[in-house]
Order: structure tokens, then C-alpha cells, then sequence
């Protein structure tokens, strides 16, 4: 059986995107921990990382994660290329602004400055805890990986807090357009349920970025 | 009224093209953009000078043939319209209007406005029709089919093959005219037959002649002069994994 490469690589993106959608939910509402006062917040948040390294389920489950991200941005970017070669003279005028959306004309871009930020996000938390790079992380009252802390002295920093929360923008951009895009590539083509899809993919985008942005300003007030 | 035109001249196909002002007065707002060209040609003769090729036929938003970037837009400033349907008092007095030809790896130009559009025909002829004995036309109803069903593959088959997807996709994709081919036919008793095997050779040929990817951007369905629903390429999705599955 031979594979259309057009409808493969799209599918590709869009199977690994709504699985990062599914991983966001839970890194989400993982984080409103952060929202808790001092004390529950440090316990809760440390408890439930140390929970979760120790989880041979999570293990797999963060391999799955890893792959997604890199097969993710490998076939966009394969997407990326075959659609320059197809296009390769833009007109002088264009104005897409007339007939889509800013998102939808620049997924790869809105992207790329997504990857850096996983990629310094990474850095900042994951280098440190799993692969224990960098300064030494301590322990809390219960001898969990004071993790808590972590998170409370990056967002002590005002730069890393505007970081975090305005990066959030790119990330509910390409999550509205993504989000639905990727049922219609999987071949979803109810009408009344693409309607209904479009706002739940507005929707999504907007808790997800809201969320995220404002833990960091919650964290630096307290 | 009195517009500058901003047109894209290229000799031939493997030529440096590049962008000729004119200044064109003696329009009028009822004319329409093919026939304001039209003039600009006449005035051209009439100086001696090369005219500017540009394609048309039925003049009246049927044949697809005229398709042109007008102002950063497919068919110029509305939606769901072609050239031809497009009237002079769309501009202002003193515009410049600036006239592209489609842009595409797969729709080559072969002079000025004119693009080579036969990648199109090449994926109709790799399944866009059903294998009947000819002879006498059956009875009409000898097939019955549902209103909705019908309704459906008659939004589908409402294109008129311009190329208005392809010229104002990102990607130039052509999933919006391939869709609406394949989806026209598939919907309907008498594609049933052929139906795997129609998707998976058209979409093979659409890949083969060098289409992008479908982003979703929604420009498509802005821009076709047949108001063809971009859920029709949500649609083909579906027929294609079925096929590729079961085909």
C-alpha cells in the first residue's frame, strides 16, 4: 500500500498535536497547585512530582511525550518544506488578512518560537530535576525534590515571568488554529460539530494561555 | 475614470518576468475588470505595442478561465467571485491595480497572466467520472437519491476548476479542488463503485504534480467563486484514510 505523503505527514502532526493538547490539560491543572497559599502549594506540588517520577506508567507516558514533540516538529517542518517548494514565487500584494486568519498563515513561525520556549522551559525545570544539571535542588520537610522552590525563585525573577506568560500568546494561537485543524485532517467533517469544534478549540486555546501566563504573576506576588 | 494598472509581463514561460505600469483613462464603472483590460489592449494596438495576455471564455462566472490576482486577492476584492463578475466600481478613480498571474510550482506561467493549469485536468483524468456503458440516457429515476445527498454533491460539483484555491493558498495546495471532485462523486450511487480507487488514484496525482499541504488557512473557500465549503477537504480526509485502509 503506498502512502500519500500529503494527507501521512499532515496526519502525523495533527495525531502528535492533539496528544501535546491532551498532555497540556493535565500540565495545567498539575500547575494550579501553584495558585494554592505557601505552604499547601510547596507539599501538594513537591508530593505530586515526586508521585509522578515515580510512576512507571508516567515513564512511558513521558517517552510518548518526548517523541511527540520531536516527531511533531520534524514532519511540520517536512510539511514546511514541500509547501515552500510548492509556492516559490509569493505575489508582490497579498492580503491574506482578507480571507484567514494571522495564525493559520503562520503556524511554522508561531511554532518556532513555541519550540524555544520548550526548549529554555526544559532547561529551567527538567535539566535540573530529572537530569540534576545545574545548581543542586533541595529537599522539603516531607523529603520530597523541593521542586516548589524551583518554580518559586525562577518566577522571582521579573524577566523569566515576562518570558513565561507572554510566550503564552504564541501558544493560544497556535493551539485555536491547531486544535481544530487537526480533526479536519483526521477527517472530521460533521458541520453542526465543526461549528461546535471551533469554539471548544477557542475556548481551549483561551484557558490553556490565560492559565499558564498567569500562574507565573501569581507566583511573583507571593 | 482614470486607474493606473500594475500588470505582471513575461514573454515566455522560462523568461524574467516583470511588473509594466499604464495609465488607462476612458473607464467607465460598468465596465467590467476583463473588459477594462480589453480597452488598455486596444489602446496597446493602437500604439504598437505587444498586448497583455490574459485568459477568459464565458464571461458570465461559469468557466473558470479567467482567474487572475487582483490587489492581493483571488479574483480581486470580493468574495465568491470571478474576474469576470468583477466591475470597475470596485476601484476608486486614481487607483493602481496590481495584476498577477496565479502563483504556483504547479501552474507554470506560460505568458504575462496566463498560467498552465492542466495539473488540474491531469487529476480529473485519474478517476473524476464514473465508468458507464454509453448508449440512451437511463431513466431519471431509475436511481433514486435522497435530497440531502444530492444537495451535497451538488454543492461539490459546483466548481468551476479556476484555480483560485491554489493561486491564494500559502502552500498552493489544491485539496479544495480535489475534494470537491472526489467528494461529488463519492457521495452519489453511481460513484460508489469506483470509490476507493478514484480517491486514492486523484489524491496520488494531486501529490505527483507538486501541490503543498493543506493548512487549513479557510482562504480557499473565501476566494472560490463556487462558495465550495472547506469541510469538503475535512471530508476527503476521511474518504482517503477509509481508502487507504480498505482501497
Amino acid at each position: 500500500m503506498k502512502v500519500n505523503t500529503l494527507f501521512f505527514r499532515k496526519s502525523i502532526v495533527a495525531a502528535t498535536g492533539l496528544f501535546l493538547c491532551l498532555f497540556l490539560i493535565v500540565h495545567l491543572s498539575a500547575n494550579c497547585l501553584l495558585l494554592l497559599p505557601e505552604q499547601a502549594a510547596r507539599g501538594m506540588y513537591n508530593a505530586y512530582s515526586t508521585w509522578l517520577r515515580e510512576n512507571p506508567l508516567i515513564k512511558v507516558v513521558a517517552y510518548a511525550l518526548y517523541l511527540s514533540i520531536i516527531v511533531h516538529v520534524v514532519y511540520a517542518l517536512l510539511v514546511t518544506i514541500r509547501n515552500r517548494k510548492a509556492k516559490p514565487v509569493s505575489y508582490a500584494v497579498n492580503h491574506t488578512e482578507a480571507n484567514s486568519s494571522w495564525a493559520s498563515q503562520n503556524m511554522g513561525l508561531i511554532g518556532l518560537s513555541i519550540l524555544i520556549f520548550i526548549v529554555i522551559h526544559l532547561a529551567n525545570f527538567w535539566a535540573r530535576i530529572k537530569l540534576g544539571l545545574g545548581a543542586d535542588v533541595g529537599v522539603d520537610a516531607a523529603g520530597n525534590k523541593d521542586v516548589y522552590e524551583v518554580t518559586y525563585a525562577l518566577f522571582h525573577n521579573i524577566y523569566f515571568v515576562l518570558f513565561y506568560s507572554l510566550l503564552m500568546i504564541p501558544l493560544g494561537l497556535h493551539l485555536h488554529h491547531g486544535l481544530k485543524s487537526a480533526f479536519k485532517t483526521l477527517g472530521f467533517y460533521h458541520k453542526r460539530g465543526l461549528e461546535v469544534l471551533a469554539r471548544i478549540s477557542l475556548i481551549y486555546a483561551a484557558v490553556i494561555a490565560a492559565g499558564f501566563g498567569i500562574i507565573p504573576f501569581v507566583v511573583y506576588f507571593k | 475614470m482614470k486607474v493606473t494598472f500594475k500588470i505582471w509581463r513575461q514573454d515566455k514561460p522560462q523568461a524574467k518576468g516583470a511588473f509594466k505600469e499604464y495609465q488607462v483613462d476612458e473607464l467607465t464603472e460598468d465596465m467590467s475588470f476583463l473588459e477594462a483590460l480589453d480597452h488598455l489592449n486596444e489602446r496597446l494596438v493602437l500604439r504598437g505595442e505587444k498586448v497583455i495576455a490574459y485568459e477568459y471564455d464565458c464571461r458570465e462566472g461559469i468557466c473558470g478561465q479567467c482567474g487572475v490576482f487582483i490587489n492581493g486577492r483571488a479574483h480581486g476584492p470580493h468574495p465568491n467571485i470571478t474576474t469576470c463578475q468583477l466591475h470597475m466600481r470596485s476601484f476608486k478613480d486614481g487607483d493602481t491595480i496590481v495584476v498577477e498571474p496565479w502563483r504556483a510550482n504547479a501552474f507554470p506561467i506560460v505568458k504575462d497572466l496566463i498560467v498552465d493549469r492542466s495539473a488540474f485536468d491531469r487529476i480529473i483524468e485519474q478517476g473524476a467520472y464514473i465508468s458507464a456503458k454509453t448508449g440512451t440516457a437511463p431513466e431519471a429515476n431509475a436511481i433514486l437519491i435522497g435530497k440531502a445527498i444530492a444537495d451535497r454533491a451538488m454543492d461539490a460539483a459546483a466548481c468551476i476548476g479556476c484555480g483560485a484555491c491554489v493561486a491564494t493558498c500559502k502552500n498552493s495546495s489544491a485539496a479544495l479542488f480535489t475534494a470537491a471532485k472526489i467528494n461529488h462523486l463519492n457521495s452519489l450511487p453511481q460513484g460508489k463503485p469506483e470509490a476507493h480507487q478514484r480517491v486514492l488514484d486523484m489524491t496520488a496525482q494531486m501529490e505527483r504534480e507538486g501541490f503543498g499541504h493543506c493548512s487549513f488557512t479557510g482562504a480557499c473557500e473565501v476566494e472560490c467563486p463556487a462558495g465550495i465549503s472547506i469541510a469538503n477537504i475535512a471530508e476527503m480526509n476521511a474518504r482517503q484514510g477509509k481508502a487507504q485502509l480498505l482501497g
